[in-house]
């Protein structure tokens, strides 16, 4: 197991956004994460990471418990890799050097061998051409297949995605639906949050259903997509299908 | 006194400007450089002090402050040569005033940059000078080169603690000439050919370090 996530509770000022969760993620498995705005999607995801602390609850990553005081949490970080909807490419440095300062400052590698591997990472995710460009000169969708070279080049453990495809239009989305089912197919790890039903049923083994901070249901796709029993399920995908 | 000793005296000013003008723009980007940064770790006692500088000098006039530094610290034993007490004074009122638009330009850094470059394992200060520091020259750098003029323009001042300067080797021109009506349009324009060289200067900079998507001069 890569994560066990047990009873996690995050308030924001006695506000409880996350209300006990609990998850599960298993090496090479895929989990979507779904649920209206405001849920708690981003805030799940920041919490495994510790880019914001929870109030209470248990993380585990590879059995080793991430929130105790002397956890090293840089070393975490490093091992998940995070997917922004914003993208958050750097804009002062090139695509190529996005994906190289993560391997340089972190992992210490010589500029060399750095460029070798973001090459790598770039050719991936079909952005080798545009590795000199800067974010400026970059589609949305072409920064965000970026932001995942620059992810998976420091080869960590799981893939987080917060909704990589909200800011894109219809065709740039595909183009990056198309990468992340790549990976799909790679066997890499990944917990991805979307709104994306078409995204969904492509990479999930299970979509986890999540409102007003607890997991409401857990299943397939289809099993949630498609007449679920519970109504706010039920209309919730409705409502998704037609936006 | 024939013209090629004017002019001689003149370039020798000239000399003495552009000097004072770099060495209390460095002090400026040493001292607002590391006000800034410091300033957004946020050590509580610390980020105090800083603010409590950038309020104070640059509130006190350039001419204060310098008189202060020169004729004031020696009563304390501090005795400074004229040319650091122009990097006292009116260097570090320039950092003072560049501190501010540092802090302006690191607002304009995007949050989600920041928050990818903590998520992906680096440090406070890894953070610090791999993404804001150069984002944040960046987004200053129509600011500095404001701040920059303005310290030639007050580097007249250092004449006051006897630098040979432009201005000084103009007053004893023209009291020897007594032609001070050309000599001081000449002055005025030498002042002018080394802000557009300094100009000329900072361009070559931008050129090196422009990146798609910012501003600069
Ligand atoms: N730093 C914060 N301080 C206070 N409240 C916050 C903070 N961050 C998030 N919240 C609140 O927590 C709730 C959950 O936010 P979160 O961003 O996790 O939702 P989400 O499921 O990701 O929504 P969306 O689909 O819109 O991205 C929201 O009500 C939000 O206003
Ligand atoms: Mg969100």
């Amino acid at each position: 197991m890569i994560l066990q996530v047990r009873q996690l509770t995050k308030e924001f000022d006695g506000k409880a956004v996350l209300r006990g969760v609990d998850l599960d993620l298993a090496e090479g498995q895929v989990k979507v994460i779904m649920g209206p705005s405001g849920c708690g999607k981003s805030t799940l995801l920041r919490c495994i990471n510790r880019l914001i602390e929870p109030t209470a609850g248990k993380v585990l990553f590879r059995g080793e418990d991430v929130l105790r005081a002397e956890a090293d949490v840089r070393a975490l970080r490093q091992q998940i890799g995070f997917v922004f909807q914003q993208f958050a490419l750097y804009r002062h440095l090139s695509a190529l050097d996005n994906v190289t300062l993560g391997l340089r400052k972190l992992r210490g590698m010589h500029a060399r061998e750095a460029n070798e591997k973001a090459m790598h990472e770039l050719q991936r995710m079909n952005m080798a051409e545009h590795a000199h460009k800067y974010p400026a000169h970059l589609s949305g969708g072409q920064k965000q297949r970026v932001a995942i070279a620059r992810a998976l080049a420091m080869d960590p453990a799981v893939l987080f995605f917060d909704e990589p495809t909200s800011a894109l239009d219809p065709l740039m989305s595909r183009e990056v639906i198309s990468v992340i089912n790549q990976l799909y197919m790679d066997n890499i790890t990944m917990l991805c949050v979307t709104h994306d039903m078409f995204l969904a049923k492509y990479i999930a083994d299970q979509v986890l259903f999540l409102d007003a901070g607890v997991v409401r249901a857990e299943g397939s796709a289809e099993e949630l997509f498609s007449g679920h029993s519970d109504p706010r399920i039920r209309e919730f995908f409705i409502h998704e299908h037609h936006s | 006194m024939d013209f090629f000793q004017i002019v001689s005296l003149l370039a020798l000013g000239a000399g003495y400007t552009v000097l004072v003008t770099l060495a209390c723009i460095a002090t400026g980007l040493v001292s607002g450089i590391a006000v800034a940064l410091l300033g957004r770790l946020q050590i509580g006692p610390l980020a105090w002090v800083l603010a409590v500088y950038t309020y104070v000098f640059r509130g006190i006039p350039v001419l204060v402050l310098l008189f202060i530094v020169f004729f004031g610290l020696p009563w304390f034993g501090l005795n400074f040569p004229p040319l650091v007490s122009m990097m006292l004074s009116l260097g570090l009122i320039t950092g003072a005033y560049l501190a501010e638009v540092f802090r302006g330009a690191l607002a304009a850094v995007d949050e989600y940059e920041i928050m990818a470059a903590e998520a992906m394992g680096m440090n406070r200060r890894q953070v610090l000078l791999s993404i804001e520091m150069p984002q944040m020259l960046r987004f200053a750098a129509p600011g500095m080169l404001n701040e920059f003029t303005t310290v030639l323009k007050y580097s007249p001042f250092a004449y006051t603690v006897g630098i040979p300067e432009i201005m000084k080797q103009a007053m004893a021109l023209a009291a020897i000439t007594l032609r001070g009506l050309e000599i001081y349009l000449a002055i005025g324009l030498l002042y002018f050919a080394i802000y557009k060289l300094m100009l000329a200067l900072l361009r070559a900079v931008e050129r090196r370090f422009s990146v798609p998507g910012f501003n600069l001069l």
